[in-house]
């Protein structure tokens, strides 16, 4: 769904769906062709016209029929790009040894898991995309509604303090987007983008974070391959991991498969365990358990036990923004993170990478500069200053985060932030 | 199998058992026709020496009679399933010494005239254990001396390890014949995709090391360095060093011999104690991580450096030797008790009441699973104290899931529950032995305190051998009675077995269909 709607303007879609109620859904919100059938099955990919498409993206609820899908579509339409989603990393290993032949697998385990552990190591952002092999890094980060106006905060952005080597690419006010010309500032409770080095983004962090040092005592409430996938990527940065699983065959196949974190065979909604293990010190919690329910009243429990920062993943994207409204600081939606991933590859074969903000409002787009661009030798401070930014220049080896003198040079690497509805045109300016 | 054999043969089981008792006893019989084969070797040593050869070809034609006959008797029963493996091992076990046994019976050799004092000495051969009823073992026939240490060397590895490496039928079943002998809780890991290929290689590395000492030692003795070993020591002691049995050639053990010598059969009793599926990754796939990586190893090691610094120290305390031999002798006993060999390089009796407690405790601790030595074994120090360690968790965070893990891979529950079980029934058989020996002792006015009692029984139920007091290193076993002499025998075929293949045998579950 998610990825229908950040494609279905500029491309021609075909759908295959085993749900007959699902697909009339959509064909009544997106001007596409649905086809009732399994993705899997030679004869609806043909019915669909696989023959003719430039991108198969196989992203069933079954790892395997996305698998097979992919595959045949690679043998019946040779010249297109087929992208796979899995759940089980697994699956995503075995593409990178090539045994796996399609153009690109997407693991929503393990982009899930990324994007809370990008979470939880800047503390305040709420999503951290990296560029350029992580020389330019891409932070939205939440501005505390009782934040104190300072030096950055309150001050019109062209006397403002920034951190060096960084740019605000967009303020977010409610629903309105804002460019960030000079005399626009930042406000208490806005949503602030900023790219920028590492260096420059942790600066960022810290001043909206506070003192907050980074997360490493975290709690994973749910033991699933979602909670095993964060567990691993958080201990891999080694944080402190306690994983509390319900099921007691379960428990024991997470404690021999991590053998860092310490694994609990008990509920989340037990409150005497949560006491008892003290579990309310941690500096963080997820919650990974199989239902949308039990997440949300265990993340409420051990907020009252003193747990500060609740993560949850929530499988149904309308989930969201309850479990935020009803104290959840953040919640993930797999789907949301997956059709990110998938969209970025879909676009413009140039487009290395490409970050989606909100839902899909803005995109971020890595792109390379050609050489008869019109924007190439002009200095950036005569370029039109629209809805669109480049936010920093990959040249060789380094980044750049321009200023006023320097100039693009074909060849360049231009890190955009921009709306989505201007991919388009920002792709043929360059 | 074909369909219509099926209900004769059942029928033929006696009384509707759970167990064939018919298709054991054939491959019981399998295994003692080839054992036949092994009295070619001291008649071979009995020409040479102009020694009568007439034992061993009697001995070696009612082994093969038997064989035969239980073969012939058993016709047509061969399928062995997981309770006849049980019964198989058991019986070879208690049938094998028994064959064994009888050129020293026919020999007429005065010191095992008694029929259970020669069966002892059979049974203390072929479990490598080395406690002996002899008091004099360098007026035996050179032929005998031979025979007894080539049992120790049969035994060691096993007899039916050898048979699995020969006998083309156990292709199935055969590898928890080979899990019972080749003793250690954790499951058996294969060097081969077959059993019987793994069963072979294990023979290949057993018979490369003993090659590698007779070499060492005849070396030793050659150039002079130690002019008491000559190379029939050299082979005698090879087998029963290997094999971590401890029967030597000699009254005084390894003392008769030279400090080169003690040192080098230390070095080759310590390698012989290690896990023999790692040494071979070490050696012959060069692997040495199998090695090096093994906590097992590790622990095995540190326990022997604890055993020879304790020992060294209370050594040095007492002021019974001086310098070198300090170290030689503390390292020798502590290596040669804990891996259960029974060598000795000096009367240890002699020592003090903590060095002997020392030694007493070290009887306990064994040698890797998967080696020839006998006793607890490292690897279930290793695992009890990670259970108490876990339990101890536990107890403050009681929903904490904790595998217990191995050189990194995971343990399985029931492996650990074995590892308990054992132990218990290990120290509960050594106290109903070490009592019988103390009550038979009153009854046969055989003077023997509780200490040695102890002592006596820990070293055949952990096949070290030599004990305390009269059972010490320079001692013998014969004063003991017939019966205790039997409580010993049952003790050291218990032990060999690691108890559970035979206590199982006295349930009622196993004999039910």
């Amino acid at each position: 769904m998610t990825i229908i709607e950040a494609l279905h303007e500029e491309h021609s879609i075909a759908v295959i769906d085993t749900d007959p109620v699902r697909l009339s859904a959509l064909a009544y919100r997106y001007d596409i062709m649905t086809l009732e059938g399994n993705g899997a099955s030679r004869r609806a990919l043909r019915e669909a016209g696989i023959a003719g498409c430039d991108l198969v993206i196989a992203c069933t609820s079954r790892d395997e029929v996305n698998i097979v899908a992919g595959i045949l579509a690679k043998r019946l339409a040779p010249g297109a790009r087929t992208i796979v989603r899995t759940r089980n990393v697994e699956y995503l290993e075995v593409w990178h040894e090539r045994q796996l032949d399609v153009d690109m697998v997407v693991s929503s385990e393990l982009e899930t898991a990324n994007a809370i552990a990008r979470i939880i190591g800047l503390p305040a952002a709420r999503q951290t995309d990296v560029f350029a092999e992580g020389l330019v890094l891409m932070v939205e980060f939440d501005v505390a509604r009782d934040a104190l106006r300072g030096e950055t905060i309150g001050r019109e952005l062209r006397d403002a303090v920034i951190p060096k080597n960084s740019k605000v690419a967009s303020i977010i006010r409610g629903d309105r987007m804002i460019v960030p010309r000079g005399e626009e500032s930042i406000e208490p409770g806005d949503r602030v983008i900023v790219i920028g080095s590492p260096e420059a983004a942790r600066e960022w962090g810290r001043m909206f974070g506070g003192e907050r040092r980074r997360t490493d005592d975290v709690v994973v409430f749910g033991g699933g391959a979602t909670g095993v996938a964060v567990a691993r990527v958080l201990l891999d940065q080694e944080a402190r991991v306690r994983i509390v699983e319900a099921d007691e065959e379960r428990a024991r196949v997470v404690a021999e498969e991590l053998p860092g974190a310490r694994v609990f065979h008990a509920t989340g909604m037990d409150a005497d365990f949560i006491e008892r293990e003290r579990l309310g010190s941690s500096e963080a919690a997820i919650f990974t358990m199989p239902s949308d329910e039990r997440n949300l009243y265990a993340a409420t429990l051990v907020k009252l036990h003193g747990v500060p920062f609740t993560i949850a993943v929530v499988d149904d994207p309308a989930s969201v923004a309850v479990f935020e409204r009803a104290g959840v600081d953040v919640a993930v939606n797999p789907r949301m993170v997956t059709a990110e991933e998938i969209v970025r590859f879909a676009h413009d074969p140039r487009i290395r990478q490409m970050a989606m903000l909100e839902g899909d409002r803005f995109e971020i787009l890595d792109i390379v500069v050609r050489e008869d661009s019109e924007l190439v030798g002009k200095p950036f401070r005569d370029l039109p200053m629209t809805g669109s930014l480049i936010g920093a220049i990959v040249r060789g080896e380094q980044a750049i985060f321009p200023h006023g003198d320097d100039r693009l040079e074909p060849g360049d690497r231009a890190i955009i932030f921009t709306e989505a509805a201007r991919v388009h045109q920002v792709e043929q300016a360059l | 199998m074909i369909a219509g054999v099926a209900p004769s043969r059942r029928s033929l089981r006696p009384g509707r058992l759970g167990v064939d008792v018919g298709a054991a006893l054939n491959l019981v019989g399998s295994f003692v026709r080839y054992l036949s084969l092994a009295f070619l070797v001291p008649t071979g040593v009995a020409l040479g020496y102009g020694e009568p050869v007439w034992p061993f070809l009697v001995a070696g034609g009612t082994t093969a009679a038997v064989g035969v006959g239980l073969v012939a008797l058993t016709e047509g029963r061969q399928r062995v399933g997981l309770r006849e493996g049980f019964l198989v091992i058991s019986l070879t076990w208690l049938l094998v010494p028994a064959l064994g046994g009888l050129p020293y019976v026919l020999a007429d050799e005065p010191q095992l005239a008694n029929l259970i004092d020669a069966y002892f000495e059979s049974v203390s051969g072929f479990t490598a254990t080395g406690a002996t009823v002899l008091t004099d073992v360098e007026t035996l026939d050179r032929s005998l001396v031979i025979w007894r240490q080539f049992t120790q060397w049969l035994g060691g590895m096993g007899i039916v390890v050898l048979a699995i490496a020969v006998l083309p039928r156990l292709r199935v079943g055969g590898r928890q014949l080979l899990q019972s002998e080749l003793a250690g809780p954790t499951e058996l890991e294969r060097l081969s995709v077959t059993i019987r290929e793994t069963a072979r290689r294990l023979w290949f590395l057993y018979v490369g090391l003993t090659a590698a000492m007779v070499l060492v030692l005849a070396a030793i003795g050659w150039s002079g360095l130690d002019p008491a070993m000559g190379f029939f020591d050299a082979v005698a002691h090879s087998f029963s060093g290997i094999a971590i049995g401890g029967f030597s050639t000699r009254n005084d053990s390894v003392a008769a011999f030279g400090a080169a010598t003690q040192w080098a059969i230390v070095a080759f009793i310590v390698v012989a104690g290690v896990n023999f599926l790692r040494l071979y990754r070490l050696f012959v796939q060069r692997q040495p991580r199998a090695v090096t990586g093994d906590e097992e190893f590790r622990l095995y090691l540190g326990f022997l450096l604890l055993g020879s610094g304790l020992l060294m120290l209370e050594l040095v305390a007492g002021g019974v030797f001086a310098g070198e031999e300090t170290v030689r002798h503390a390292v020798f006993q502590a290596v040669s008790t804990m891996t259960t060999t029974g060598f000795s390089s000096t009367d240890y009796t002699q020592w003090s009441a903590l060095a002997g407690m020392t030694l007493l405790l070290l009887m306990f601790v064994g040698a890797s699973a998967g080696s020839t030595g006998g006793s607890i074994k490292v690897v279930r120090h290793l695992l009890i104290a990670k259970i108490v360690h876990r339990e101890i968790k536990q107890t403050v965070h009681r929903e904490l899931v904790v595998p217990i893990r191995l050189s990194g891979s995971v343990v399985d529950e029931r492996a650990l529950r074995s590892v308990i079980a054992f132990v218990a029934l290990y120290l509960l058989i050594l106290a109903l032995g070490a009592v019988g020996l103390v009550i038979d002792a009153k009854r046969a006015a055989t003077e023997i305190v509780a200490f040695d009692a102890i002592g006596a029984a820990a070293a055949c139920l952990g096949n070290v051998g030599p004990a305390f007091g009269f059972a010490g290193p320079l001692g013998s076993y014969e004063p003991f009675s017939n019966l205790s002499t039997g409580i010993l025998t049952g003790l050291m075929w218990l032990g060999r077995l690691e108890i559970i293949p035979v206590v199982v045998l006295v349930t009622r579950s196993y004999w039910r269909p």
